[in-house]
């Protein structure tokens, strides 16, 4: 592990990123209306796009930043009208406190990659088994051989790959048994979390949503499972039990996203769930959220299932990362 | 079709108005689509798909088709994908007069369910959004077309008296190795092997339609060996391939589909239809509103679903030896003779016609399995998308291009 003093050292990347614009947002460097782009942001803090995606979902479900009908996000609360600026993000001067800069760049070189693989080895496996091929990941990284074999390790630490008996590296196949079995820990873990985190849960940050939400904003339902994770789950103060919840999510979080890559439409019935759900962590006995919480995630459990079952009738050939060899 | 010149004395309006209809081989006939659209003055446009291309097409293009013509077993990939818009009942006017088959799960009160996915377990929205077979006004598809499916086989092979009971094994059978051929569907040809496995008594699965990942494992391996023996010479998509394969007689046994007995050729008494021991695989079709519809499109769909139950339709597709769930309206579509032949099993009166005219059944033949009512009573199992679905149909396709490799020696692998 890395030991550092720099509070924001063991801060997971989307994280930092979404600390680094919010301020700037707060503070007027980036003015509204200006479009916000993965890739240049990605560019200035140095990452993959994979957390800089997350940020700016986190920054949505603040309200910081909204959706309009165009590529990225528009700084500035929804309804308002707000006219698109669009100018590279470079061309204002960002602010990025020296500790955070330090834990964005002084990281171990395996970080600046590992989401972006995490991601990619994730959402393959739902089109079946993969070998991961050592030589063709460190290529297409870009990073040395030793570099490469720290990311399949934490790949094989958080559960996304493992070793053959001729000792390859194979991601997948996920199954429905997969799945059913993530979604019951979920059902298990997640209630007993918020049970836990009742008195630590950011109140004003949930009524915050709550009210953009019922302003009618377009919230995507991932950005809302991520805000639940944060502002409520993830504030139990059983910290080994939080880090197994975010492992449990890991692969089913990164299923959806691929499934939406594929054009899963907007799904209104979890959003009003979602809305029911953070009302109950709000304004009532946290028993009843936690109960509503277990049926939630039991109907989605269903609902992934059924969803999982397209998977079969797509055939996705030379969609996949070149290191990624379907089995 | 280009419009006719202006100056025409009554310029037809007559396709302006249009409703596309996207579906299968099962339903697209054009026997159909231009009664259709004689009865109802407008045009009726198809697009006729292979089932995984046209589930994959009905959930992630809905915008494409109006109508949406499957089976109930695929219906889940499509419905939680968002594409469809639930029916309402109410303004089906034949709803009544549906069979207890597709609206209770089965053909009569003590007749058995069947495992799978019997299209009352898929029929009824639920709340949520959810399928299920508690009644409410509102449904995913509307039950029409439906067939018990069986097999074929040659009885100089396995016997042609009633004491050889025809069973599922048969398609594992070491008395027809090399002449067995598959049906290369997923949802399909899977359950008839599934079937043949539990048959022969090298396999039990603890639910045939749900298997776990170990039962799909024991069932692929087992097929492979079979495979690896030469049991198999070859698998079919459609129709036209599985009735070549019996014409051309490289099959002894294999999965069949009821319009392909009507095109296999002189002498029918060389392949025919088993009536099994273990009962049928059953299946049931339908049709389902795209999500975009609304307005007058929407009143165009809800004519052609009325339309579809009120008798025509039902007698095309009884002429290939498909059943409808309104069987008392095709009747009257039906010359005697035919309905005593498809619906109630008697010996065929007279050579009988196809749904293009051609001849399919001779003066004296008979319906395996007996009447509707009879065959409807012995469902084993109907054809089923199972939650392992994407697992199952990866690991059969690569089994079915083993299968087909191995037909062609010159491109196969050793």
């Amino acid at each position: 592990m890395i030991r550092s003093s720099n509070p924001f050292a063991q801060e997971p990347r989307y994280e930092l990123i979404t600390r680094v614009l919010r301020s700037n947002i707060q503070r007027g460097s980036l003015p509204e209306g200006l479009v916000l782009l993965e890739g240049p942001i990605a560019a200035v803090m140095q990452t993959s796009r994979v957390p800089v995606q997350s940020a700016l979902r986190h920054l949505m479900a603040e309200g910081l930043v909204h959706r309009f009908d165009g590529r990225g996000y528009l700084v500035g609360p929804e309804g308002r009208a707000i006219v698109p600026l669009r100018r590279d993000i470079r061309e204002f001067q960002l602010e990025i406190p020296d500790a955070m800069d330090d834990a964005l760049q002084t990281r171990g070189t395996w970080r600046h990659v590992y989401e972006e693989v995490e991601e990619q080895v994730a959402s393959c496996q739902i089109f079946g088994e993969f070998r991961i091929i050592e030589t063709e990941l460190s290529d297409y990284l870009g990073v040395s051989r030793t570099v490469a074999r720290d990311v399949l390790a934490r790949l094989q630490e958080r559960g996304l790959i493992r070793k053959s008996a001729s000792s390859h590296w194979i991601a997948g196949p996920l199954t429905a048994r997969t799945v059913r079995e993530k979604f019951e820990l979920r059902s298990i873990m997640e209630p007993a979390a918020l049970r836990l985190a009742a008195p630590h849960i950011r109140y004003a940050e949930v009524e915050h949503l709550l009210e953009i939400i019922d302003s009618g904003a377009m919230l995507s339902s991932d950005s809302l499972s991520d805000a639940l994770m944060d502002f409520c789950i993830a504030q139990a103060p059983n910290t080994t039990l939080v880090e197994m919840i975010r492992s449990n999510r890991l692969l089913l979080s990164s299923v959806n996203r691929a499934l939406t890559a594929l054009g899963l439409p907007h799904d209104e019935e979890t959003i009003d769930q979602y809305r029911t759900l953070l009302d109950l962590i709000a304004r009532h006995p946290i028993d009843s959220a936690a109960e509503y919480l277990r049926d939630h995630v039991e109907i989605m459990a269903q609902r992934n299932l059924a969803r999982m079952k397209i998977v079969a009738v797509i055939r996705e050939t030379g969609a996949f990362a070149p290191y990624l060899a379907p089995q | 079709m280009p419009l006719p010149p202006a100056n025409l004395s009554s310029p037809p309006r007559l396709h302006s108005r249009k409703l596309r209809v996207r579906g299968t081989s099962i339903t697209l006939l054009s026997q159909i689509r231009e009664r259709a659209e004689a009865d109802l003055g407008f045009a009726v446009e198809y697009e006729l798909l292979d089932f995984p291309t046209c589930q994959r097409r009905a959930a992630m293009e809905p915008e494409g088709y109006d109508l949406y013509e499957q089976c109930f077993h695929n219906l889940d990939i499509v419905w939680f994908w968002g594409a469809l818009q639930p029916i309402d009942v109410a303004r089906i006017t034949e709803w009544d007069r549906i069979s207890d088959l597709a609206k209770q799960g089965g053909i009569s009160k003590y007749a058995w369910r069947g495992h799978g996915d019997a299209p009352v377990r898929k029929l009824y929205v639920q709340p949520g959004g959810f399928l299920g077979p508690k009644p409410s006004r509102y449904i995913s598809m509307l039950p029409t077309v439906h067939n018990m499916d069986s097999f074929g086989y040659d009885p100089a092979v396995f016997g042609a008296s009633e004491a050889s009971r025809p069973s599922w094994s048969w398609l594992l059978d070491k008395r027809a190795k090399g002449r067995i051929g598959l049906m290369d569907e997923p949802a399909i040809g899977f359950f008839d092997a599934a079937l043949a496995a539990e048959a022969t008594g090298e396999l039990q699965f603890a639910d045939i339609c749900n298997m776990t990942i170990e039962e799909i494992n024991a069932l692929m391996a087992l097929l492979e060996d079979r495979r690896r023996q030469g049991y198999f010479c070859g698998a079919w998509r459609d129709g036209d391939q599985a009735a070549r394969l019996v014409r051309d007689r490289e099959v002894a046994v294999q999965s069949m589909w009821s319009p392909v007995y009507g095109q296999i050729g002189p002498h029918p008494g060389d392949f025919v239809e088993a009536a099994p021991v273990e009962g049928y695989r059953a299946w049931h079709g339908g049709a389902s509103l795209s999500r975009h519809l609304g307005g007058p499109a929407l009143d165009m769909a809800y004519e052609y679903l009325n339309w579809w139950l009120a008798g025509h339709a039902g007698a095309v597709m009884a002429r290939q030896g498909y059943y409808i769930s309104t069987p008392e309206r095709s009747r009257a579509h039906l010359t005697p003779n035919e309905w005593a032949y498809w619906y109630d099993g008697a010996p065929a009166a007279q050579d009988l016609r196809g749904p293009a005219g051609e001849w399919v059944v001779r003066a004296g033949a008979r319906r395996a399995g007996g009447s509707y009512h009879d065959r409807a009573s012995r469902i084993a199992i109907w054809n089923t998308v199972m939650d392992e679905y994407n697992y199952a149909a990866r690991a059969w396709d690569r089994f079915i291009q083993r299968v087909n490799a191995g037909r062609q020696p010159e491109e196969g692998a050793a």
